[in-house]
């Protein structure tokens, strides 16, 4: 096993962002590789930004546990690409945590910003506080957003969670904010609370909301009371402005007055 | 005051009817000149090809639409990224890089100059914007008028005169260069759920046909005397069949002007396609280059198809949104309040799908069978064809039939009969090539007197310098050479700086923006025009007063003024 600890400095501008894509298990196999971080277009030593300890060995990712301790709120792109092992951060992270990661597992004590788990692949997350914006989504003019893997929210999402979703699953136990699943075309998400103008443009996959669904979209249409888990709860298939073929469950539903 | 000398460079520059001399080139100021003594720099060209600064004359690189390919493809975005490095800024992009991405792969490429191939004038601040930091080239816009209600009205009185006014305020208001036409009518017609089918058809709420458009545009282009002819997007791109429409505006094309062609027709490619539908899609290349041999005061460029990814990009909105139909993939959409239209679709070329395969053939064709290099110039409408990255590959292309067909062997089986390619033996000469990419585009653009295109005393001191031996390369063999000597060249100068040595660029090269300002009589000015004014404040969302773009925009840049005869 190795364990890593990097534990951020006193920053002098704390609010700057950090880019940290190089936080991986599998970067921290190589004894031999150099570990650069971004500020603005200032290429910095790792050392710069974190305290670094290393114990122990690993012959795989999966064998390497990071803990990243500290204001970590702006480091951003920890966990990109990651493909095996763990990620432990203590506190709030930054945006970008987990971009594309097919394997392993990142659990977050705090608050996670925006783009937790932008396209990922396999492997899951775990944030103990609430995510900001576009979680599990894809970025910007990208047809698909998280292909697999699990998200799993304790607190509250913001807007745009699981936004052009392709696959995998999103469990948020708080609310969500405006447009959860936007375009979303395959996979599960999961809203254990309130949300508002679910799935807008749905071309498949299916959305749970055990909480109310405010504004919900007249594209949908009314397929009839079900039960989930013992709750009585309504499903609606849609959205009919693309083809139809997808899914929502919903415990409230109010629309637009 | 620099200067530069070149020595033992072995020179093709065809506007002066040099064939393969060795030769020495001196430089100072940025302007080519007899002899410099003492020079500053010194650089031994012995066995290296050189070449004028390459031209190309139609290409996607700057603007809103651009921008917004980039907006729309976050994966291209990732795809090509480079790192700061010594001057070099951090690129990303493939076939929408970001403008310092465009700029340095055309310089390694030896391009100095690049035509923007579609402006729209109320868009055109974001395209000079850019135009600024596309620092190794000198940068042009073809400006859209093929949608644009004031000249539609002026077409439909009858009045070329008041056209041409028309033409020349916005003109100068956007610093444009050239008047581009992209599917006449067309994208107008789009703006109502519309497309025309071909030259004959009536356009929504107004009294005309593409055909009226294009020859009125034609004949007002020439009355204000501007270096470059109409620029024109055929109507009915990409569709089977299209090749009659093409012929058919071909023929009804006037020839008016002495100096160079009354036309210039863009991506030829995508407008030579025969067959009923998909299912019997074949090549027309043969009967649009016997048209064009036959009409010398037809320039075309080829459009050139390459496999790989790319991002189709153009002012024809009902055309991307076929291409939407066929693909489902992303599309964007966007309408130009007076004026024009576009749209945008990423794609896939792949040489296992029978109509890409048939496609990339007809570009190869119509340069080998169009008998003059002068009127065939070779384009890709970069990224519509391919990313211009491609051109070596074309050029080896041209100049090899072993590499043809080993390509050739490669695609879907049954290409071979839909086209003529196999049948052809034409192998591209060094000297048909230097015209194809640099002294046809200097002509057809006007630029010749401007100082662009050719390496004798007078001219702008760009030039490229290639790391090819002519006399020990035998380009019908030793193809990878061609693609790789093309690719990257010894030295790219830019008015007499080198700005790129091996692919790394050094500095930035006093690029200017070339644009138009043609003279008209007072009768013609339309910014003393009441029915002007009075449209444009009534129709636009921006004010007349405001719509111009400030010199401020530009930084360096050349005005080329011209009297018109209105
Ligand atoms: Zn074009």
């Amino acid at each position: 096993m190795m364990k890593v600890i990097l534990e951020v400095k006193e920053r002098h501008k704390p609010n700057l962002p950090i880019e940290a894509e190089c936080i991986t298990p599998k970067n921290f196999l190589d004894p031999e590789r150099e570990f650069h971080v971004w500020k603005g277009n200032k290429e910095l030593d790792i050392t710069d930004i974190f305290h670094v300890r290393k114990d122990g060995t690993a012959k795989s990712a999966e064998q390497v546990e990071i803990t990243i301790r500290g204001d970590s709120s702006h480091i951003k792109r920890v966990g990109e690409y990651m493909d095996g092992g763990k990620i432990l951060i203590e506190g709030d992270i930054g945006m970008h945590c987990g971009n594309f990661m097919s394997a392993g597992l990142i659990e977050i004590n705090g608050n996670a910003d925006s783009w937790l788990g932008r396209e990922m692949h396999g492997g899951k997350i775990l944030c103990h506080g609430d995510a900001m914006d576009y979680a599990g989504s894809g970025y910007r003019g990208e047809k698909q957003g998280m292909r697999g893997g699990l998200i799993e929210i304790m607190g509250d999402a913001g807007d745009f969670a699981g936004e052009t979703m392709a696959g995998g699953e999103i469990i948020i136990h708080g609310n969500a904010g405006d447009m959860p699943g936007v375009d979303i075309k395959d996979g599960r998400l999961t809203i254990m609370g309130d949300c508002s103008r679910p799935c807008g443009n749905m071309s498949g996959g299916e959305c749970r909301i055990f909480g109310t669904a405010y504004d919900m979209l007249p594209t949908f249409r009314n397929e009839g009371l079900t039960a989930i888990d013992s709750v009585q709860i309504t499903r609606f298939s849609g959205d009919y402005m693309s083809r139809g073929l997808g899914t929502i469950y919903v415990a409230n539903c109010k629309y637009m007055d | 005051m620099k200067t530069l000398l070149i020595k033992n460079a072995f020179v093709i520059d065809p506007i002066q009817h040099i064939s393969g001399e060795t030769m020495d080139i001196a430089v100072r100021n940025g302007k080519i000149v007899d002899d410099v003594k003492n020079p500053d720099e010194v650089i031994d060209a012995q066995g290296m090809l050189t070449l004028p600064g390459g031209i190309d004359s139609h290409t996607h690189i700057c603007g809103t639409k651009v921008n917004f390919g980039r907006y729309m493809s976050p994966e291209d975005m990732r795809a090509g990224r480079t790192s700061r490095k010594g001057d070099m800024h951090a690129t990303a992009g493939y076939s929408v890089p970001t403008t310092y991405g465009n700029s340095y792969r055309y310089s390694r490429m030896g391009y100095t100059t690049l035509l923007e191939g579609a402006m729209a004038p109320m868009e055109a601040r974001h395209t000079h914007e850019e135009f600024r930091y596309t620092p190794m080239q000198d940068c042009l816009a073809n400006t859209l008028f093929d949608g644009n209600w004031f000249a539609l009205q002026a077409i439909q009185d009858g009045d070329t005169k008041r056209l041409a006014g028309i033409l020349a305020w916005y003109l100068s208001a956007a610093k444009g260069f050239g008047v581009k036409l992209t599917n006449p009518g067309g994208t107008e017609a789009w703006g109502f759920g519309k497309d025309v089918s071909c030259i004959n058809d009536p356009i929504p709420n107004f009294d005309i046909t593409p055909l009226e458009i294009i020859v009125k545009m034609i004949e007002a282009n020439e009355m204000l005397n501007l270096p470059h002819s109409v620029h024109l997007h055929c109507n009915n791109l990409g569709k089977p069949g299209n090749y009659m429409c093409t012929l058919d505006t071909y023929d009804a094309i006037p020839d008016i002007n002495d100096k160079r062609q009354s036309l210039y027709s863009t991506h030829v490619q995508f407008h030579s396609y025969g067959g009923s539908s998909w299912n019997d899609f074949c090549s027309k290349a043969e009967d649009i280059a016997r048209s064009v041999n036959d009409k010398p005061h037809i320039v075309i460029d080829t459009g050139q198809v390459m496999f790989g990814k790319t991002t189709t990009m153009t002012a024809d909105g009902p055309m991307e949104f076929n291409l939407y139909r066929l693909y489902h993939n992303k599309w964007s959409n966007h309408d130009i309040e007076m004026e024009t239209g576009s749209g945008i679709i990423p794609v896939v070329y792949r040489k296992k799908n029978l109509v890409n395969a048939i496609m990339w053939a007809i570009g190869l064709e119509l340069a080998l069978l169009v008998d003059d290099p002068w009127r065939c110039i070779l384009a890709t409408d970069n990224p519509n064809g391919a990313p211009f990255v491609k051109y070596p590959e074309v050029m080896a292309l041209l100049m090899s039939k072993e590499y043809r067909d080993k390509e050739f062997e490669t695609l879907h089986k049954s290409t071979g009969r839909r086209v003529a390619l196999p049948a052809i033996e034409r192998e591209l000469t060094w000297d048909e090539i230097a015209v194809m990419t640099r002294s046809a585009q200097a002509r057809a653009l006007g630029l010749i007197d401007y100082g662009k295109g050719y390496l004798s005393e007078g001219a702008e001191a760009d030039i490229a310098i290639y790391p090819i031996d002519v006399d020990s390369t035998d380009p019908a063999r030793d193809y990878e050479r061609i693609i790789n000597g093309f690719s990257t060249t010894e030295y790219t100068i830019k008015r007499g700086e080198v700005v790129c040595r091996r692919g790394t660029c050094t500095l930035e090269g006093n690029h200017s923006t070339y644009w138009v300002k043609p003279h008209v009589s007072p009768a013609y000015d339309m910014s003393k025009d009441a029915a002007f004014i009075d449209g444009f404040n009534r129709y636009y969302s921006i004010r007349r007063a405001n719509y111009p773009v400030g010199e401020e925009y530009l930084g360096r840049n050349v005005c080329m003024e011209t009297e018109a005869s209105i």
